[in-house]
């Protein structure tokens, strides 16, 4: 207690520095959230076409006025837009994120049982995809320049311009309709839920559409950052050494490229997120991206201002995350307070 | 010292320009052999066959042939039919139209909001700067393809102004970093500095300085936007949330697909998609010519 009456309380902060960043990053992401949240409904709200009559449908031309009033009440549509934000955001604080418009049921209703799916899909092509992109770097950071490196090259180059859509249909056409081999779309046969083999056999197909679009970007910028760590002082010192070049790239290299690939990684949510929503539409997959395309389709309003908030507070938060990462894995990063990856 | 030789300019670092001397003039034939030529023509190819379309398209390819549905490849109809009877080689160069005129019309929209926010970006202070960032930042968060989805089912009517003007609304950050990037770095140069010196206007500054510069910088990202809007068109009108079936185009046709699927009329599903894939291939390449090489030093692994 000594301490805290001779320095007041900005003695912590000054005691302890991560207690001041860990609050800074809390804070940035409140603020963050708050924009975005503005910025989605004022978007939302100027939108053509009346929610009401998205709910209601045809049913509004029978309404009376105070039908109507009532109904306005209910959906939160009536005062100024300001007034109108107030009470959406206050409803989100307390769990109410309004009703869909399509579904007449809580939006949150909709799309929970939809979060587990996307996440399942998401997060394993997003570790299958960093898992192949590092192994693919080093190998052809290994082989660099001889034929093994290039053909790598060249292939997936060419990987990275099939739309990712056009391949799903191209392999549904094959392995599904031709060959018989995998489901064509769904999450899991009826009734097949918790079985896992089943879930696994739909996931094959759009898994192979996540990692082939997105795994060539990452292993591209992770082979070249090794390339330009093999020509560094300490790899001619460890070679000197007479540490084998596997050595060398995974103990040595791999360490000094780290923050770069946690960088890349924090940089890939919303580019793995796009690819779960084409993915899954192509699929049919009972996911949070179908349902995005569904509700633009039918403008429901409330339903995708939420999916976009928690797109956003997913991506916001994983990058602060992979700040925070960086700065235990390279101390360098601290005082420099800037990021390796942006030169 | 004598004679100047390349090995004398090897820079440690990445952030560094080849350097070409001068002395050494590469004969327009050798400049010319180092083009793409197999893009180059593939490309011309497929422009002026969408450009020319109606001199050599046997059908008319808003026509629905209601008895020739699903059919596979014949004479009468070089690449088949889909599911509406229309005759997919037709609509294949009529529909390139609409496909390029959205790459065209996009990257251009994308290329004047990123100089102008780019530009502004890096000439206003630091504290503004800074604040535009997260701005940008903030807007990065959303998935592009969930922002699209978002800004489509806004505008409400689909065309091919509104579906560019969605693409390039939600593709400019990448161009807009780098604009921001190279204006600081011109900015900090003594030749600006000599320039506001003698009392030039900032009309002159913008337009004799700062333009000329980081048009080469910004060359590569610019021509593989073009690829880019491509991709996002195909995929929104593949969603249903792009172009409608009556607007023809490589992404409307591929709308077919779910309905093909249910046929295995896999010319349907393969033929755009290929046409797709070839284009950007070779826009790619023109687009790598502009890159600037960085010198490598050898590898000391």
């Amino acid at each position: 207690m000594s301490t805290l009456s001779e320095h007041g309380i900005g003695g912590i902060f000054q005691r302890y520095p991560i207690i001041t960043r860990i609050l800074k990053n809390i804070l940035i992401f409140i603020v963050t959230m708050l924009i975005l949240s503005v910025v989605v409904f004022v978007i939302a709200r100027l939108a053509p076409g009346d929610p009401l009559v998205a709910f209601y449908g045809d049913a509004i031309e029978t309404m009376s006025d105070a039908e109507l009033d009532a109904a306005r009440h209910r959906l939160g549509l009536d005062g100024s837009i300001a007034l109108q934000y107030v009470r959406w955001f206050g409803g989100i604080l307390a769990g109410d994120f309004g009703l869909s418009l399509q579904y007449k049921i809580p939006a949150m209703d909709v799309i929970s049982p939809l979060i587990g799916n996307t996440l399942i899909l998401g997060v394993t092509a997003y570790l299958v995809v960093f898992a192949i992109a590092v192994v693919v770097a080093v190998f052809c950071a290994r082989y660099e320049d001889t034929w093994f490196d290039r053909a790598i090259c060249k292939i997936g180059t060419a990987t990275y311009f099939i739309p990712s859509f056009w391949l799903g249909l191209v392999l549904i056409l094959i392995f599904s309709i031709n060959l018989g081999w995998f489901p064509s779309s769904g999450a899991y046969d009826f009734g097949m839920q918790n079985n896992l083999l089943n879930r696994l056999e739909h996931m094959v197909l759009p898994l192979i559409v996540m990692i082939a679009s997105h795994v060539w970007y990452y292993a591209y910028m992770i082979r070249n950052k090794f390339t330009d760590e093999n020509r560094k002082d300490y790899v001619l010192l460890a070679k000197a050494k007479g540490l084998s070049k596997n050595v060398i790239l995974w103990k040595h290299s791999l360490r000094n490229v780290a923050p770069t690939i946690v960088n890349l990684m924090a940089i890939s949510i919303p580019h793995v997120l796009s690819g779960t929503v084409i993915a899954e539409a192509v699929f049919n997959y009972p996911g949070i991206g179908n349902m995005a395309v569904a509700a633009a389709k039918y403008h429901d309003y409330n339903l995708l201002m939420l999916l976009v908030l928690i797109t956003g507070a997913m991506v916001i938060l994983s990058s602060i995350v992979a700040y925070m990462i960086n700065e235990v894995i390279d101390p360098r990063m601290k005082d420099s307070g800037g990021s390796v990856w942006e030169k | 010292m004598g004679e100047v030789t390349d090995s004398m300019f090897e820079i440690v670092g990445s952030e560094y320009r080849e350097y070409v001397p001068g002395n050494v003039k590469r004969s327009r034939f050798a400049v010319l052999r180092k083009l793409p030529w197999v893009s180059i023509v593939v490309l011309s190819v497929i422009v002026l066959g969408c450009i020319f379309a109606p001199l050599f398209c046997t059908h008319d390819p808003s026509m629905f042939y209601l008895d020739h549905l699903n059919e596979a490849s014949s004479e009468e109809f070089l690449f088949g039919t889909d599911s509406l009877g229309r005759d997919i080689f037709s609509v294949i160069w009529f529909g390139g139209r609409t496909s390029l005129a959205i790459g065209v019309l996009g990257t251009v929209m994308i290329t004047v909001i990123g100089i102008a926010i780019g530009c502004v970006n890096g000439i206003v202070g630091t504290r503004a700067d800074t604040l535009m960032q997260r701005a940008i930042e903030l807007f990065h968060s959303i998935p592009t393809i969930l922002l699209c989805i978002l800004l489509m089912a806004l505008v409400g009517t689909q065309n091919v102004l509104t579906l560019s003007i969605v693409i390039a609304i939600t593709g400019w950050f990448a161009l807009a970093r780098i604009v921001r990037s190279e204006v600081r770095q011109i900015r900090a140069n003594e030749y600006v500095l000599a320039a506001k010196a003698m009392g030039s206007s900032f009309r002159h500054l913008v337009f004799a300085h700062l333009l000329p510069n980081i048009i080469p910088a910004i060359m590569f990202v610019v021509i593989s936007s073009v690829s880019s809007c491509i991709t996002m068109e195909s995929t929104l009108s593949f969603l249903g949330l792009g172009l409608p079936l009556e607007i023809m185009s490589w992404g409307s046709m591929l709308s077919l697909a779910n309905r093909a699927l249910l046929m295995n009329t896999w010319w349907v599903i393969v033929i755009p998609g290929l046409f797709i894939i070839v284009t950007l291939t070779c826009i790619t390449t023109l687009a790598n010519l502009f890159r600037k090489e960085s010198n490598k030093k050898s590898s000391r692994l």
